[in-house]
């Protein structure tokens, strides 16, 4: 099977200052993959450099098997592409852009409407007088508009309402059966926890890790805070498997809990419960989960 | 209009080239139907005949106001003709690459398969149209101006001086689109050109009757423009090609280059 991107010790440096460094990456065909990394960590780097708009200080890329640069039109050809902050010309109507856009793409517009029926976006209103969200809107359709092979989406869901984030979900999904592939960037891992198959972890331009989600969520640190009727013991928490930080005060116990909370669930249930809070793990954990001493054993980049 | 990114700069472009070319079609009217009123008053060649020689380079010798060539020479293609035509090519040139990329949307538009090479040369097409337009109503406005006022005018003259201008344009226009393209900033792009427009101006007219300044008129865009008076001899193909080849080096230059950098968001 072909790989859908593949990168060897892709590098970018603007002047001095750093994009992404040797990143080698590899992305199967049908697989949805996201690009987890804070703001500044050079996801939006790769990605220009994947559609060649701007070209790397060394190593290579490769797009559905075409030189990234070499071969960049065949390339666009086959990718549909949203950049983190979709802006484009304010004075033309949605569908003049789209029709501009399907021109130059060599498609027509039947697909383009339905999308924008689908997502209940006004066509005929000029794009500079749309709200942020209706102006991402228009950003998904022109992305998915050319039924592209492999799409590329920075940040899709950032202006989106939940509604609509639910509706974009589903056209993941609905383009993961029709075996496209779909590269995706984010700063929130519960946005790509929900549509992604793997994850690659970028920090400071260097791809740190790269995992399953699955495995990702075993690793990563979980607070649980659970509350008693009646005052507990620490002894009866210690020693449980992937249960650490263990802080018992009266009928209150705090942990953090690495992969399942079954001995956690097991041994609080002796107790009577009376509420239970677990925190959504942030970035800043899955971070703390990839640079801590067990991390480092394994070596990060491990893929 | 959407079709491809030559029709759509021109779209874009739609209401300058109709303002411009109503501006240029009125500075043909206005002059032609102003001639009659210079030719007919008597004493003016007089006085400009007993004028200083700067001051005969700055508006004109004797000829320029007794033939109705020599008038327009003076009046459309010395100063307006060629102000109005750079202010818009090079307006339109600098908007083409580097203005989409200064207002964030050539990022969009380059995710398009279509390649860099094929955006400029479509958008310096656009431009090369545009300034067809000015200059097509730049002509109907002294022929029917000539028609109107009575007079006969040198139709091949004319055609020439008409032509020379666009070749000033062209290269005025592509060459802000080249240094837009070359490097992404507007400001850089007009301000260079301008100032090859505005330094080319005054080596070609006021200074040129400094004679240490004598050589440096060969740098001038204007020497090569309208030096021999176009509208009066005939157009000069070596001084046309000149222009001609500046441009295309221009281009050329751009092309490469807009390749090979990267464009930012």
């Amino acid at each position: 099977m072909t790989e859908a991107i593949s990168t060897t010790g892709l590098t970018k440096f603007y002047g001095e200052h750093r994009g992404v460094i040797d990143v080698d990456l590899g992305i199967r065909e049908g697989e949805v993959f996201g690009l987890l990394g804070p703001n500044g960590s050079g996801k939006t780097t790769c990605i220009r450099l994947f559609l060649d708009l701007i070209h790397p200080t060394s190593g290579s890329a490769t797009i559905l098997g075409l030189n990234s640069q070499a071969d960049s039109v065949r390339i666009r050809q086959e990718v549909g592409y949203l950049p983190g902050d979709f802006v484009t010309y304010e004075k033309l109507t949605g569908r003049d852009l789209l029709e501009y856009f399907a021109n130059l793409r060599g498609h027509g517009m039947a697909h383009a409407e339905s999308l924008a029926e689908r997502f209940d976006l006004d066509l005929t209103r000029k794009i500079g007088e749309l709200s942020r969200g209706n102006r991402q809107k228009v950003g998904l359709v022109q992305a998915f508009m050319s039924d592209p092979r492999l799409l590329i989406l920075d940040e899709p869901t950032s202006a989106l309402d939940p509604l609509l984030q639910q509706e974009f979900h589903r056209m993941v999904l609905e383009e993961t059966a029709a075996g496209k592939t779909l590269f995706i960037s984010s700063h929130m891992l519960s946005e790509v926890e929900i549509i992604c198959d793997r994850v690659g972890i970028i920090r400071e331009g260097s791809l740190a890790a790269i995992e399953e989600i699955a495995t990702l969520r075993e690793r990563v640190l979980t607070r649980v805070e659970i509350e008693f009727s009646d005052p507990v013991s620490a002894a009866d928490f210690h020693g449980l498997d992937g249960v650490t930080d263990v802080v018992v005060s009266d009928h209150r116990l705090t942990c953090s809990v690495t992969g399942t909370v079954d001995s956690l669930i097991k041994a609080a249930a002796r107790h009577t419960v009376i509420r239970m809070e677990s925190a959504q793990p942030g970035l800043e954990e899955v971070f703390l989960a990839f640079y801590s001493d067990d991390a480092d054993k394994e070596g990060p980049g491990a893929a | 209009m959407l079709r491809n990114v030559y029709l759509k700069s021109l779209r874009d472009s739609r209401k300058s080239i109709l303002f411009y070319s109503i501006g240029t079609m009125a500075l043909g009217l206005y002059v032609t139907l102003f001639y009659p009123t210079i030719r007919d008053a008597t004493g003016f060649t007089d006085f400009l005949e007993d004028l200083p020689e700067v001051f005969q380079a700055l508006i004109g010798d004797a000829e320029t106001y007794t033939t109705a060539e020599g008038f327009l020479n003076a009046e459309v293609f010395s100063f307006m003709g060629p102000l109005i035509v750079s202010v818009f090519a090079i307006i339109a040139g600098t908007a083409a690459i580097a203005g989409e990329e200064e207002s964030h949307t050539l990022d969009q538009l380059l995710a398009n398969p279509i390649s860099r090479t094929s955006v400029l040369l479509q958008k310096a097409g656009a431009l090369l149209t545009g300034l067809l337009a000015l200059s097509v109503a730049l002509g109907i406005g002294l022929v029917a101006g000539s028609k109107i006022a009575g007079f006969d005018l040198s139709i091949t003259g004319t055609a020439q001086a008409i032509a020379s201008l666009y070749v000033l344009g062209a290269t005025m226009g592509l060459l802000a689109l080249s240094i837009g393209a070359a490097t992404g900033r507007k400001g850089l792009a007009g301000g260079v050109t301008a100032g090859v427009g505005v330094v080319g101006f005054l080596l070609d007219t006021f200074l040129s009757v400094v004679e240490v300044l004598e050589p440096a008129r060969f740098i001038s865009v204007f020497y090569y423009f309208n030096n021999n008076d176009v509208m009066l001899n005939g157009i000069n193909a070596a001084h046309m090609l000149a222009l001609v080849g500046l441009t295309g080096v221009a281009v050329a230059t751009a092309v490469w280059r807009f390749d090979r950098r990267d464009v930012s968001v």
